[in-house]
C-alpha cells in the first residue's frame, strides 16, 4: 500500500492525477467553504448579474439568471462524486459476486449467470440507462439506479476472466484437499486476489460513470433544475455558444479535469498492481 | 592461437529498480573456443540465464539494466554494434535453444514457414522449394523420419520431444558459430531427454558448433559438456574440464553441490547446508590436466 | 501382519466417451502399508497424477474401489477422509495464495477440521512452523516474502497440520534447487518417522526416490508395469521400461554411470 502511493507519487502523470483527483474530491468535499456563493447552488435568481463573462468576484462567470458558475461547478462535483460512489457501491459487489460465483462452480450455474450477464452487456449502456429512465421518473436515484443497473456486468466479466485463473493455482486445491467449503474459497481465497483488478477498474470508472451522469444529464435525463450537475451545465450553455461561451467551457473543462484524473490514476495502478501477480 | 567464439570478460550486470540498484553479475568472465561445448551451471538466482541473455543481446535495450564489461563474439565487441547488427547476429551466427520447445515454437504457423523465415536470415533470396529441401535435410540429422509430415504440420500437433528436435534443428539450420543452449530439455520427459541430448551432442560434434550450454542439472552437464563453469550468485566459482571438476570439486559450492544430487546408486539423501560463508571462497580453477 | 492403509482395487480412470476417451488408468491395484514411501514413478501420460488424484478424491475412479484402513472411499469425500489424506504440490508458487498470511494459510487447516481450542491455534501454527525447521513468526509473512525452498517447508506443515496418516507428495522438490531439495528431503524423511507418517511420493525423478522410497510403482501409459522395493527393483528391474526409465538418468558419478550402462545393456535403441 505504501510502496503503491510511494510509486503513483513518484511517476509525474500518475502523480498528475493525484493532483487533480484531490482537487476534485477536496472541491467536493468543502465546497460550502470555498464557495464564494453557496446560496447559487440552489434555485437563486440575480437578474442584475446574469450571463456576466469571468470577472470578479465570479471567476468563472455567471448563467442566464445571474448564478455564480464556480459555485455551482463546487456543487456539481459533490453530486458526481456521491454519484460515482453510490453506483459503485451497488454494482461492485453485484458484480464482483455474480463473477466469483461464476467463475468457481461453473457447470449451470456459470451458465446461467453468464448469458444473464451477456444480455445486460448486449445492450448499449446509454440506451439502457434512457430506457430505464424513461419508464421511470427522470430524478437523481433513478439515474443510479440506471448507471447501476448497466455498471455490474463489466465486473461480473472481469472477476469472472480472473476466478477461472486462480481456480487453477494450487492453492485452491490445496484449499479444497484441506476441506475447505466453497464459501470460503470463493471468499477468503479467490477474492483477495481480484481485488488490485477491482480497485484499479474501480478508480478508472469513477472517471466514467461522472462522463456517463453527465451525458444522462446533458440529455435532460439525469439531475434535474435546480440541482446543479455538469452535464446539464454544458447542455444548457451550449446554446449560446460562442458568445456567453464560459456557460460551456468551465463545466466542460471541470468533467475533463476529473474523468482524466481518475483515469490517470487508474493507469498508473493498473501497471503497479499487475506487475506485483 | 584461434580467437575464441565468445569470449566474456569481467562482465557485470545490475538493475535499477524502484527499490534502488541491484547487482545481479559481479564480473563474470568466460571463454568458448570453436567447436568447444561449455556449460554455465548454477542454480535459480546465479546469474546463469541473464549471461546468456547478455550474450543474445536482448538486456541491452532494456533500460532499467546497467551492462559492465566486455562482450566478444569471435574477436568483435558486442557493445559496438548497433541494434540493427545484433539483431542481425542472433539467428545466423548465433542461435539459441530455450528449455520449452513447443511454447518457443510460433503456434499459428507450420513448421515448414518458421524454417523458411530462418534460413531467409542467413540468405534472404532464399526460395520456399530449397528452404524446404535444407529443412528436410537438416531434419534427418536429427532423426526425424518424416520431414514432410513435420514440416506441414503446426508446432501443436507435434510431441514435445519432436519440437525439441524441430528447435534444434533451426537452431543448427544456419551453420552458426555458437549456439545457446538454456536449460534445453528440462520441459521433457527423462527419456526424450537423454535422446535429445545425444541427437544435439552428435550434431553440434559433426557441424563444429560452438555451444554455451545454461543448466542446473548436474548430470546433464556432465554428459553433455567438455568444459564447465559453475556459477554461484553472480560469480564463477569453479571452472575447469568436465571430467576434472565432477571428478575432484575444490569449491565448497561445487562440493555442496556435487555432493546434494541424490544418487543412483543409493546411500541416502546427504546432510548438506543450503547455505554457508564458504560458499564465497574465491575462484578455483582446474587446467586442461585437471591439476590445480 | 497389520491390515494396510491404504489399498486401490482395480482402480480405473476414462476420461471421455466414446472414440475421445482416454484411459487414464487402467485396472491399477495396490496397497500402501502404514509407515512406508511408496513412489509412484512415471513419465507424462503414465497415469501417476490420475492416481494421484483418485487418491486425494480431487476426482472418483471410473471403477474399482480405494479403501482406507478397510473401509472404501465414497465418490464424494467426508471431512475425516480429507483430513486422513493430505496434499504437497509441486510449485510451491502456486500452492500458498500470494494474498494471505503464512499463518492464515495453515490455520485453516485446523479451523476446517476443528483442532484445538480457537485460542490456542496460532500457538499450533508456530509450532507446526517450528517443526518444518521455519522460524514461529513466519507466521506474519507473506508466502511471496519466502523462498522456494522456505514455502515448500510451509506446504508441507500445511499437510501436517491436519493430523493426516497420508501424505500425497507430488513431485515435491522438482521445482527446488539441488541443495534445497536434498533438505527438503531430509525432512521428509525425518516427518515420516516422528510422525508415522505414510507416504505416497509421485516423481519422474529416480535418483530422489533410490534415496527416500521404500517400495516403487514403476507406470506406463496408464498401466502399472512394475512394483518392488526399492533395493530389488534397482538391482534387477524387470519390465524394460524400468530399465529404460533408468538408463535414461543423468548422472554425476562414475560409479552411477557404471550402473546404468549394466541396465542399458540389452536394451534395444529405440527412439521416439
Amino acid at each position: 500500500m505504501k510502496r503503491t502511493l510511494a510509486i503513483l507519487l513518484a511517476n509525474p502523470l500518475s502523480l498528475l492525477g493525484v493532483v487533480l483527483v484531490s482537487v476534485v474530491i477536496l472541491s467536493a468535499v468543502f465546497a460550502d467553504f470555498i464557495a464564494p456563493f453557496p446560496e447559487h447552488s440552489g434555485a437563486v435568481v440575480d437578474f442584475a448579474n446574469f450571463n456576466k463573462p469571468p470577472e470578479w468576484p465570479y471567476i468563472f462567470g455567471t448563467d442566464l439568471v445571474g448564478r455564480d458558475m464556480f459555485s455551482r461547478i463546487l456543487y456539481a462535483y459533490r453530486i458526481s462524486l456521491i454519484l460515482g460512489i453510490v453506483v459503485l457501491a451497488i454494482a461492485v459487489p453485484i458484480g464482483v459476486t455474480i463473477g466469483l460465483v461464476a467463475g468457481y462452480l461453473g457447470g449451470w450455474t456459470e451458465y446461467l449467470l453468464m448469458r444473464l450477464t451477456d444480455v445486460f452487456l448486449s445492450v448499449p449502456p446509454l440506451v439502457l440507462a434512457m430506457s430505464i429512465m424513461g419508464v421511470l421518473q427522470p430524478t437523481l436515484a433513478n439515474g443510479m439506479l440506471a448507471v447501476t443497473a448497466m455498471w455490474w456486468p463489466w465486473y461480473t466479466r472481469l472477476v469472472y476472466n480472473i476466478t477461472r485463473g486462480e481456480k487453477e493455482e494450487g492453492y485452491v486445491l490445496a484449499a479444497e484437499v484441506i476441506g475447505a467449503s466453497k464459501a470460503h474459497i470463493i471468499f477468503r481465497e479467490i477474492l483477495p486476489n481480484c481485488v488490485p483488478a477491482i480497485i484499479t477498474k474501480m478508480t478508472l470508472d469513477m472517471g466514467f460513470v461522472i462522463l456517463i451522469a453527465s451525458s444522462l444529464s446533458f440529455l435532460g435525463l439525469g439531475v434535474q433544475p435546480p440541482t446543479p450537475d455538469l452535464g446539464s451545465m454544458v447542455a444548457d450553455g451550449a446554446k449560446y455558444l460562442p458568445d456567453s461561451w464560459w456557460l460551456t467551457i468551465f463545466p466542460g473543462l471541470a468533467i475533463l479535469i476529473a474523468v482524466f484524473g481518475f483515469n490517470l490514476i487508474g493507469d498508473a495502478l493498473r501497471d503497479i498492481l499487475g506487475a506485483e501477480q | 592461437m584461434s580467437t575464441p567464439t565468445l569470449d566474456i570478460r569481467n562482465l557485470t550486470l545490475g538493475f535499477k529498480g524502484y527499490t534502488g540498484f541491484t547487482e545481479v553479475l559481479h564480473g563474470i568472465s568466460l571463454s568458448v573456443e570453436p567447436g568447444e561445448r561449455v556449460a554455465l551451471v548454477g542454480e535459480s538466482g546465479s546469474g546463469k540465464s541473464v549471461t546468456a541473455r547478455i550474450v543474445l543481446g536482448l538486456l541491452q535495450e532494456l533500460r532499467t539494466a546497467r551492462i559492465g564489461g566486455s562482450v566478444l563474439f569471435e574477436g568483435r565487441e558486442l557493445d559496438g554494434l548497433n541494434k540493427r547488427e545484433r539483431h542481425a547476429l542472433r539467428g545466423k551466427a548465433m542461435s539459441m535453444i530455450f528449455q520449452d520447445p513447443t511454447s518457443s515454437l510460433n503456434p499459428v504457423f507450420r513448421i515448414s514457414d518458421q524454417f523458411h523465415d530462418v534460413l531467409r536470415r542467413a540468405d534472404p533470396r532464399i526460395t520456399r522449394d530449397a528452404a524446404l529441401e535444407r529443412a528436410a535435410a537438416i531434419l534427418a540429422e536429427v532423426s526425424v523420419r518424416d520431414a514432410e509430415r513435420v514440416l506441414n504440420a503446426f508446432p501443436f500437433q507435434l510431441s514435445g520431444g519432436l519440437n525439441q528436435r524441430v528447435m534444434i534443428a533451426m537452431a543448427l539450420a544456419n551453420e552458426p558459430a555458437l549456439l545457446i543452449a538454456d536449460e534445453p530439455g528440462t520441459a521433457l520427459d527423462v527419456t526424450v531427454q537423454a535422446q535429445t541430448l545425444q541427437l544435439m551432442r552428435k550434431l553440434v560434434e559433426e557441424h563444429h558448433t560452438a555451444v554455451l550450454f545454461i543448466s542446473h542439472n548436474l548430470g546433464v552437464v556432465r554428459e553433455f559438456a567438455d568444459r564447465v563453469y559453475v556459477i554461484y550468485k553472480g560469480r564463477i566459482v569453479e571452472q575447469g574440464p568436465t571430467r576434472a571438476v565432477f571428478e575432484g570439486p575444490r569449491h565448497p559450492y561445487t562440493r555442496a553441490l556435487m555432493a546434494a544430487v541424490p544418487r543412483l546408486t543409493g546411500g541416502g539423501i546427504p546432510d548438506i547446508d543450503e547455505d554457508s560463508p564458504d560458499f564465497g571462497a574465491p575462484l578455483e580453477t582446474h587446467d586442461a590436466e585437471g591439476r590445480a | 501382519m497389520t491390515a494396510p492403509i491404504l489399498e486401490l482395487d482395480a482402480v480405473s480412470k476414462t476420461f471421455g466417451t466414446g472414440a475421445d476417451a482416454v484411459h487414464a488408468a487402467q485396472s491399477i491395484s495396490f496397497a500402501v502399508n502404514r509407515g512406508e514411501c511408496l513412489a509412484i514413478v512415471g513419465e507424462s501420460g503414465s497415469g501417476k497424477s490420475t492416481v494421484a488424484n483418485m487418491i486425494l478424491g480431487i476426482y472418483p475412479p471410473s471403477s474399482g474401489e480405494i479403501r482406507l484402513n478397510g473401509t472404501a472411499l465414497p465418490a464424494s469425500r467426508k471431512l475425516e477422509h480429507r483430513r486422513a489424506i493430505q496434499l504437497v504440490q509441486q510449485n510451491p508458487l502456486s500452492s500458498l495464495n500470494p494474498k494471505r498470511s503464512i499463518g492464515a494459510s495453515l490455520r485453516l487447516a485446523l479451523d476446517v477440521h476443528d483442532i484445538g481450542a480457537s485460542a490456542e491455534r496460532a500457538n499450533l501454527v508456530g509450532a507446526l512452523l517450528e517443526e518444518v525447521g521455519l522460524p514461529a513468526d513466519f507466521a506474519r509473512r507473506s508466502p511471496t516474502a519466502l523462498s522456494g525452498g522456505q514455502r515448500q517447508r510451509v506446504a508441507i506443515a500445511r499437510a501436517l497440520a491436519c493430523q493426516s496418516e497420508i501424505v500425497v507428495l507430488d513431485e515435491p522438490t522438482s521445482a527446488l534447487d539441488v541443495l534445497v531439495q536434498a533438505r527438503v528431503l531430509k525432512l521428509l524423511n525425518q516427518l515420516r518417522e516422528t510422525r508415522d507418517l505414510t507416504f505416497v511420493f509421485i516423481t519422474h525423478d529416480l535418483s530422489v526416490v533410490r534415496n527416500i522410497a521404500t517400495r516403487i510403482a514403476v507406470f506406463e501409459k496408464g498401466r502399472m508395469v512394475e512394483l518392488g522395493d526399492t533395493e530389488t527393483l534397482f538391482a534387477n528391474p524387470a519390465h524394460p521400461y524400468t530399465r529404460r526409465l533408468i538408463s535414461a538418468v543423468p548422472v554425476v558419478t562414475l560409479e552411477e554411470a557404471a550402473l546404468r550402462s549394466s541396465l542399458a545393456a540389452g536394451l534395444e535403441e529405440t527412439t521416439e
